[in-house]
Parts: structure tokens; C-alpha cells; sequence
């Protein structure tokens, strides 16, 4: 079944989308040269931007006529912009889970999340101190945490070198096999996609207008 | 001399005032600095401005009339608006309507309150409503105005955060709510720290004209006090207003929240 697929997406004119369809519970890669609407198109997933026609369905329904913010909550959206708050590890998942209005993980859970994305640090460590490869992890643990029906990750390696990139993601596909979660990520790290991809597709086919 | 007395200034004693411009002069040019000119132009400026403002108001005084009051306040209001919208050009178009709206309506609300419930005088009395919706409209504006930009370079600097939080599915209100609460901090602590320091370090303008002008130190203080409280919450009704009207217009029933207008 497609959990995610699109009609005739057009992006402000000037980006066209082939149809897509997004299979729930595969690891999908999105590929295709930088400016090709890779990004936008996960921002399109979770109606944080709009096309300006065309349609894209989430489990079979036009995501117009679903609640913005739950679809966001599902569909989740691991994009570029790192942001962690100043404080702890720990202050960073109490701040995140009292903006969605939720109990925070336990210090189990964290951790367990933590180690997915190959973080080993006390809760404690104040993320002021964190490099931006850590950084960009903990925030993608944070996010993963919520345990979303989709997970989109832009870029989620850029920060990392191969050895760590391929560990991330071999983790992070483990546990979405065990949930059944939906894997979608924008890389450009052909080895990536080699390695994990269940799906590739090509967004080229796109055409610039 | 009276106590009530006030030294009427003839046209020679108050410009023998103007000597002490050269002292500015010769310490600008001694210490190099190249605002000269400046200097002349606002001290002519001001100058003339007053003037003008000297013979609009004693014409308005002789003839008391609610239309020349109504005239004088629509004005100052839309001066206020003016000069807020002009500082902050990046407000939407629903944006620049919550600013005016809000700077009008906390403005006139305060003024009335002071000189209907307060003063009890005739609301278009101009002796009272013209010099006290001048402090009013004035501080509201400066006001909004430090709120807005605290608001703007907050908002622009955090931009990671708020696409963070809108890609987590938190409400946009939710996610704007510190920005304008920081905002208003920030526009009102210029007054809240004048009130702490005043009497001691100075004695405020208004207070100083009227002794100047022969009323009791002690009914001046009174004006004074009265004064820098409706200044306090007009500050604080305002910029509230503008920020929490504000930030609905930055985000569209689909939550999503527009950035564009950041240049």
C-alpha cells in the first residue's frame, strides 16, 4: 500500500514533480541533483509549504482535508535546520515533548534513542559542547523519539563520515522495521543509497520549467 | 518675585541661551567631530517646530473648540502610527492594521481614563488632553516600536527553531508566543527602569516644567506620578496588543508560517 503518493505536483511553477508513490514501512530514497526539489518536496509531505497544484495523498486521503499539525506529528520531518535549546541533553527532550504537550521518555528510552543515532553521552552534557555532527544526531534522536508513522530525513549524514553515516542508518532502519515506520531520506551519499535503499526515486525526471 | 511667579523670558534673555551652542561648537571642532551641521540644523529645526507648535496652541487655547482638539489628536495618532510603521517596513499589510489599531486604541483609551476619570476636566479640554496625549502617543509608539524590532531580530535569528518546532507539528501560536512575550519585556523595561531612577537622579521634564511654571512641588509630583503610570500601561497595553494581534497574521489556517517578508 502507498502511504504517501502525489499527483501532478507543481512547486511555484517552476518545479514539476513525476508521480510519486511511497510504499509504508520501506526505506525510500529520494534522489536527484541539488536544486531539483529534493527538500521542498518533504516540506510539500508535510504541508509546511504548499504546492501551487496538484495533489499528494497520505494514506489515501488529499492532505488538505487532513489537520496540518497531525499530519506534521506523523509525517515528521528531520530537515537541515539543527536547533537545540541551550541546557542538557535531557532539557532538549523536556523542552521538545512540553512543546507537543507530552510526558517525557524515560532516561531508558532517551538513552536507548541516544544510542540508535551513536550518541554515548550522560543526559547531563550540555549540548553547547556538542560538535555539529552531534549535534545534528541528537536532534535526529530527539525527533525519531516521537516514533512517527514517517520519518523524513533531509540529509541526515551531511555532518558524518561514511563508517558513522552507514551505522546511523542501519540503526535508525532497524528500529522502523520493528514499527513499521516508513523511511524516507534525501541523500546524496551514493553509498547510502546503495547499501540501504528499498526504493530509489529519481526526482530529475522532474522537469525545471 | 511670587512663588506663583513665573520670569517671563523676554526675546533677548532667551536668546542670550543660545551662546551655549557655541561652547557645543568649539568642542566639536577641538575634539573632531563633523556634526556641525547637524548641529545647526536641529537646534534651527527645533527652533522653528516649536515656534509653529507655540502659536498652534495658543491659537487653540484661545478658541477651545473639540473639533481643533479632535483635529490636534488625529493627527498625533496618525503621526504615531506613521512613524511605527515606517521603522518596522517588514509588518504585513494585516500586521501594519494591528500595530495602528493598537497604538490608537490603548493611546485614546489611556488618555481618556487620565483626563475624564483621573483629571476630570472635559475630555476635549486642550490645556489637559493636547500635552498629555503628546506623552502618551509618543511613549506608546517608542514603545511598539522596541517591541516590534526586539519581536523581528528574535524571530530572524531563530528561524531554525520555529521551522524545528513547525516540523514537529506544534501549533504556530504556540511556537510565536515566546517571541512576542520576550518582545514585551524588552519594550517595557526603558519605562520600568526610568520610573526606578526617577527623583533621584533627575527630576522628569514634565514635573520640571510645571515648577518652572509656578505650580506646588507637590501637585507636580502628583502629574508626574500619575503620568508615568498611564505611561507604563499604555506601553505595556500596546505593544501587548500589537504582538498578540501580530503574530496571527503570520500564519494561515494550514499552520504554515510565512517567512518571506524576512529581508
Amino acid at each position: 500500500m502507498d502511504i504517501i503518493k502525489t499527483k501532478d505536483l507543481v512547486f511555484e511553477d517552476f518545479i514539476r514533480y513525476p508521480d510519486i508513490y511511497i510504499k509504508k514501512g520501506k526505506v525510500v530514497f529520494l534522489v536527484g541533483s541539488s536544486g531539483s526539489g529534493k527538500s521542498t518536496l518533504l516540506k510539500l509531505f508535510n504541508a509546511t509549504l504548499s504546492p501551487s497544484s496538484g495533489t499528494i495523498f497520505y494514506e489515501g486521503k488529499n492532505i488538505d482535508e487532513i489537520d496540518t499539525l497531525k499530519l506534521r506529528q506523523e509525517v515528521l520531518l528531520v530537515g537541515q535546520s539543527v536547533y537545540l535549546f541551550d541546557g542538557s541533553i535531557k532539557d532538549n527532550f523536556n523542552r521538545f515533548y512540553s512543546y507537543r504537550e507530552m510526558n517525557m521518555p524515560n532516561e531508558e528510552e532517551i538513552k536507548y534513542f541516544l544510542s540508535i543515532c551513536q550518541l554515548d553521552f550522560p543526559l547531563e552534557t550540555q549540548t553547547s559542547i556538542l560538535s555539529g555532527g552531534e549535534a545534528q544526531r541528537l536532534y535526529t534522536a530527539i525527533f525519531l523519539s516521537f516514533l512517527p508513522k514517517v520519518i523524513m530525513l533531509d540529509e541526515p549524514t551531511s555532518a558524518l563520515d561514511t563508517q558513522n553515516a552507514k551505522s546511523l542508518l542501519r540503526d535508525i532502519i532497524k528500529l522502523a522495521k520493528t514499527r513499521d515506520m516508513t523511511v524516507i531520506v534525501v541523500s546524496h551519499d551514493k553509498n547510502l543509497s546503495e547499501e540501504f535503499a528499498e526504493d530509489i526515486i529519481d526526482i530529475e525526471g522532474s522537469k525545471t520549467i | 518675585m511670587t512663588n506663583s511667579g513665573i520670569v517671563k523670558l523676554s526675546i533677548f534673555q532667551f536668546s542670550l541661551i543660545y551662546l551655549l551652542l557655541i561652547v557645543v561648537l568649539a568642542i566639536m571642532k577641538k575634539a573632531n567631530v563633523n556634526q556641525t551641521k547637524l548641529l545647526i540644523v536641529a537646534s534651527l529645526r527645533m527652533t522653528v517646530q516649536l515656534t509653529l507648535a507655540g502659536f498652534v496652541l495658543t491659537y487653540i487655547f484661545e478658541n477651545p473648540s473639540p473639533l481643533f482638539t479632535s483635529i490636534y489628536l488625529i493627527a498625533m495618532t496618525l503621526f504615531a502610527i506613521h512613524r511605527a510603521l515606517s521603522k518596522n517596513k517588514w509588518l504585513n499589510k494585516s500586521f501594519k492594521w494591528a500595530t495602528a489599531l493598537s497604538l490608537a486604541g490603548s493611546g485614546l483609551l489611556i488618555l481618556a481614563f487620565f483626563v475624564i476619570v483621573v483629571v476630570r476636566v472635559d475630555f476635549f479640554n486642550p490645556q489637559y488632553t493636547i500635552p498629555l496625549s503628546g506623552m502618551i502617543m509618543g511613549n506608546a509608539m517608542t514603545g511598539v516600536n522596541l517591541g516590534l524590532k526586539s519581536f523581528k531580530d528574535n524571530f530572524s535569528s531563530q528561524r531554525k527553531r520555529v521551522e524545528t518546532l513547525l516540523n514537529l507539528g506544534v501549533k504556530p501560536k504556540k511556537i510565536l508566543l515566546p517571541f512576542s512575550q520576550n518582545a514585551l519585556e524588552t519594550a517595557l523595561l526603558p519605562t520600568l527602569n526610568n520610573m526606578v531612577g526617577m527623583g533621584i537622579i533627575s527630576l522628569p521634564g514634565m514635573m520640571t516644567g510645571q515648577i518652572l511654571s509656578g505650580t506646588p512641588p507637590t501637585t507636580a509630583i502628583l502629574y508626574q506620578i500619575a503620568i508615568m503610570i498611564a505611561i507604563a500601561t499604555v506601553v505595556c497595553l500596546a505593544t501587548f496588543s500589537t504582538l498578540n494581534l501580530g503574530i496571527r497574521t503570520l500564519y494561515n489556517d494550514k499552520n504554515q508560517i510565512e517567512f518571506s517578508y524576512e529581508n
